[in-house]
């Protein structure tokens, strides 16, 4: 198997042709990831800017009512991933800003692709896009007369005569290719890396790997597919044209088809729908602003009887601002109702998603490179929850100032001053660590691990078959 | 050169992989119409929606006139015989009617929100407009669209149709006695070549006119299916091209297959890539900064302004208030100042929108200029034209929005200034004036 293998190495090393395709594969992929990773980087100053100039208005805000700064409100904007250099995944389709405020879980705004025309159906010219559709289509034709081309030279029948065994022949073969994409990836790790090399913490390092991993993983299962259906049929061409249709299959058309029919099979609520219903249930509680009925008077009579005083205006603290936190409460159960609903369907349509790695192994590796990059549903997810939660925990730090803070009922005119607005701390989102979402992906990996045996198991049906003639 | 054409049909007919990936194209590119269609009905569904609750809550607002009632009773400080309230209970809405077309294409249609409720503080840019509630995961993908399956997976199906056209003979070794027989080689090759691009525009037609069963396409937008198969059929005619050459230059099936697989990553994927890449690069995607101040900081500095700025800033606006009754008295300028503050607040809005598509223009204007080394963007965003699904046609849906809060913020100072007391006549004429075209 070794000596098959040298020699596939030694047959590449001497092609010119190949070696100048490689050498030139080789930089295009250097030079993308290392773009990819300016890019990453010109967008990450920008997000710093965005992050400052806002907590420096929140800053400098001098003098105002606690109630007034919850609708001036905040914005937390989501930050690039370091990995996202490789793999965007949803990040140009997400919005990038979301607005912080009293009364409302607002919904991320503002997404790259909503600023301006169509340009590229696959996204920009990043990593992924060659690892994942352009690598694999290169080792299918690298791999596509690897048998079938020995057949036809006679090669294969001398092979087997000097002792050569058919398994080690078709997975030497197999693992030449195999190698060879891993060069590939390799060339685009290691840019990666040195680029990166500073800011890489042990998280970085695991995501890397993990990533890398995915990626070998399915470039075994091509170059195995690629030299199986190379051995079974007696022409190259009938080999290629199998390949081919094979990744158009996995890489265009499946991917498609089955997102949109998961859509389909779980649908989520149409904005309209999803805003009544949060509309309905929000009335059901207290408006903060013009607070009436039953809830309003047994908070009312709660908070006399723990003062034991008569009425609102003997209290010594705010009522107003305990009436906005109990709207907030309220509020913030029919968010994570509504929302949370939102998220269950979600993720429903993701695992439904992932089971198509059964039948396609792109799509867990699709699933695994976004997740491993950070740039999927559930790291996206992860920011939303993390900005909401600031949020609950600002407003509440704000209607405890009203209520509490030294004012009285009615004085909507008190302010808080600048240093109260400065001891507020600024929204620092705190990417999620792979060790918490790893579960998430297990499903793709073992798909992906499962695609090596199966392809294993063929190869060596196939060598098991091989006829030399 | 008829019989070569007609000789390609028993060649088609007999390979079975041809075969099945013409059937498994026609398959998806029915779904691909199915999923236009969905689109298309969930919004006209939405669009009828928002029409009841136009009416439901016109009806309810007029009642209270009919009843003298002042407004809702659990809201007393309303009174909608003011102008302010009136407007604030008159439903307006602008919405983005979808194309029949968007049948054969989504374009860019689930990137944006296709219906706004207008108020006086409202802008096309509010949280509201954020896109469909869609699977993120998705959409990043695309639809698997009608369009879809004609821009991407039509060229590889020719690829299919054609990578063995020449190079099979050629492999066998029989290239001479077929050139021999066939008389011309470009002859020979231009009708096999040409059997298939008349397959695919058949098929294109036939799928087209399916779709147009799905929606009203043909009653409604005719010119505009023509214009878009003619469209389609130049892509078609343009690819054929490309893969003619290759089969011309070619020296067999294998390096044929290569060679057009590649033009096609080339194509579809590394030029768009790239250029989409070289956009982000020159201009990052924005985190829209200056719509933030202009909601915040700069709305506040508007409200610091002493009564006597803000007053001239107003007649700058609506030169007719100066002859207003309200104008005549500073006592009632200080009381109706505050409301008619919108009309600066929304001029400000304006001015940081203005910048936003601005510079969402340059990157539309680096995207086509690369219209002549990229046709595959060219093609999509001509679809999208046509569908009305392109970036323009959402900036025109924000334009109109914008053109309603003007009207609305119009109505709320002119008539606030003017003293008017709104009466059920009025408050019909506010309808009227707003309704959703």
């Amino acid at each position: 198997m070794k000596t098959i293998f040298l020699n596939e190495w030694q047959y590449y090393l001497k092609t010119r042709l190949f070696l100048l395709t490689s050498l030139v594969f080789m930089v295009v992929l250097a030079g993308v990831t290392g773009l990819g990773v300016y890019q990453n980087q010109l967008q990450y100053q920008q997000y710093q800017e965005a992050q400052q100039h806002v907590r420096n208005q929140w800053e400098q805000i001098d003098a105002m009512n606690p109630h007034s700064a919850a609708h001036y409100g905040s914005y937390a904007f989501k930050p690039t991933t370091a990995l996202s250099s490789i793999d965007e995944g949803i990040y140009p389709i997400t919005g990038q800003v979301l607005r912080l405020e009293g009364h409302v879980q607002n919904e991320v705004m503002y997404s790259e692709a909503s600023q301006m025309q169509s340009v590229s159906k696959f996204g920009k010219l990043k990593s992924a896009l060659i690892l994942q559709y352009m690598i694999p289509l290169l080792l299918l034709f690298l791999a596509f007369s690897s048998v079938s081309g020995e057949k036809e030279s006679g090669r294969l029948k001398l092979l087997l005569i000097q002792g050569g065994k058919p398994t080690q022949i078709l997975m030497g073969k197999a693992l030449g290719v195999w190698s060879y994409g891993l060069a590939l990836l390799l060339a685009v790790i290691l840019v990666q890396i040195v680029v990166n090399l500073n800011s890489l913490q042990s998280d970085g390092w695991l995501r890397i790997l993990m990533l890398s991993l995915s990626y070998a993983a399915y470039y075994f299962v091509i170059s195995a597919l690629s030299v199986y259906f190379s051995a079974r049929w007696q022409k190259p061409t009938a080999a290629l044209s199998f390949m081919l249709a094979l990744w158009i299959l996995w890489s265009i058309f499946l991917p498609s088809i089955f997102n949109s029919s998961v859509e389909k099979m779980f649908p989520l609520p149409s904005r309209k729908e999803f805003q009544t219903a949060m509309k309905e249930d929000r009335a059901k509680g207290l408006d903060g602003h013009n607070p009436t009925g039953k809830r309003k008077d047994e908070l009312e009579q709660k908070v006399l009887a723990e003062y034991k005083v008569g009425s609102v205006d003997e209290l010594p603290i705010n009522f107003d601002g305990i009436l906005m936190q109990e709207d907030e409460e309220y509020g913030n159960q029919v968010w994570d109702k509504h929302f949370g609903k939102n998220n269950e369907i979600l993720a429903r349509q993701k695992s439904f998603l992932q089971i198509g790695g059964i039948i396609n192994p792109f799509i867990s590796l699709q699933n695994s490179s976004m997740g491993f990059a950070g740039s999927d549903y559930y790291h996206h997810q992860d920011f939303l929850q993390q900005a909401e939660n600031y949020r609950r925990v600002l407003i509440k730090e704000l209607n405890d100032k009203h209520a509490f803070g030294g004012s009285k009922t009615g004085e909507w005119s008190w302010e808080a001053d600048n240093d109260f607005y400065k001891s507020i701390p600024d929204f620092a989102y705190q990417p999620a660590s792979l060790g918490t979402k790893l579960d998430k992906y297990l499903l793709d990996l073992l798909l992906l691990g499962a695609w090596i045996l199966f392809s294993l198991v063929l190869l060596n049906r196939a060598s098991k078959k091989l006829k030399w003639i | 050169m008829l019989t070569i054409f007609l000789g390609e049909w028993q060649h088609f007919s007999r390979n079975r992989f041809k075969l099945l990936a013409a059937c498994l194209f026609l398959l998806a590119s029915l779904y691909g119409l199915y999923n236009g269609q969905d689109l298309y009905t969930t919004q006209m569904a939405e669009s009828e929606k928002i029409k009841e609750t136009i009416e439901e809550s016109k009806a309810k607002t007029l009642a209270w006139f009919e009843n003298g009632e002042k407004g809702p009773k659990d809201r007393p400080f309303v009174n909608i015989e003011t102008p302010y309230w009136a407007l604030s209970y008159t439903p307006v809405y602008e919405v983005k009617t979808p194309s029949p077309m968007m049948v054969y294409g989504v374009g860019q249609a689930e990137q944006y929100a296709y219906y706004k409720q207008i108020t006086s503080q409202a802008s096309p840019y509010d949280a509201d407009m954020a896109e469909e509630i869609a699977n993120p995961e998705r959409l990043q993908l695309g639809a698997l669209d009608f369009s879809f399956m004609i821009l991407f997976l039509l060229p590889l199906l020719l690829l299919i149709f054609l990578y063995n056209i020449k190079g099979s003979e050629m492999d066998m070794g029989i290239i001479k006695l077929v050139y021999a027989q066939a008389g011309s080689p470009v002859k020979w090759l231009l009708s096999r070549t040409l059997f298939y691009v008349v397959l695919a525009v058949a098929t294109l037609a036939v799928l087209m006119l399916a779709g147009a069963f799905m929606t009203p396409v043909l009653t409604e937008h005719v010119g505009d299916f023509f214009q878009l198969f003619l469209l389609f059929t130049a892509y078609i005619l343009f690819w054929s091209f490309v893969f003619f050459l290759v089969l011309y230059i070619g020296r067999g099936s294998t390096v044929n297959a290569l060679s057009m697989v590649s033009l096609w990553l080339l194509l579809a994927f590394v030029i768009p890539g790239a250029v989409h890449q070289w956009v982000s690069l020159q201009q990052p995607p924005g985190y829209m900064t200056e719509l933030i101040d202009a909601k915040r900081d700069d709305l506040q500095e508007i409200y610091d302004q002493p009564q006597e700025v803000l007053t001239e800033q107003l007649f700058s606006l609506f030169p007719q208030l100066q002859q207003s009754p309200v104008a005549q008295d500073s006592a009632k300028i200080s009381k109706v100042m505050r409301r008619s503050l919108r009309a600066l607040g929304n001029n400000l809005m304006k001015s940081a929108v203005e910048q936003i598509e601005a510079n969402n223009q340059m990157k539309n204007d680096r995207i086509a200029a690369s219209y002549w080394f990229n046709p595959i963007t060219f093609f999509q965003n001509q679809v999208n034209k046509v569908t009305q699904t392109h970036y323009q046609n959402y900036q025109d849906y924000r334009n109109d929005i914008q053109q309603k809060v003007d009207e609305t913020i119009e109505l709320l100072v002119l008539d606030t200034w003017s003293e008017i007391q709104v009466d059920k006549e009025r408050y019909l004429e506010y309808n009227k004036k707003l309704s959703l075209h």
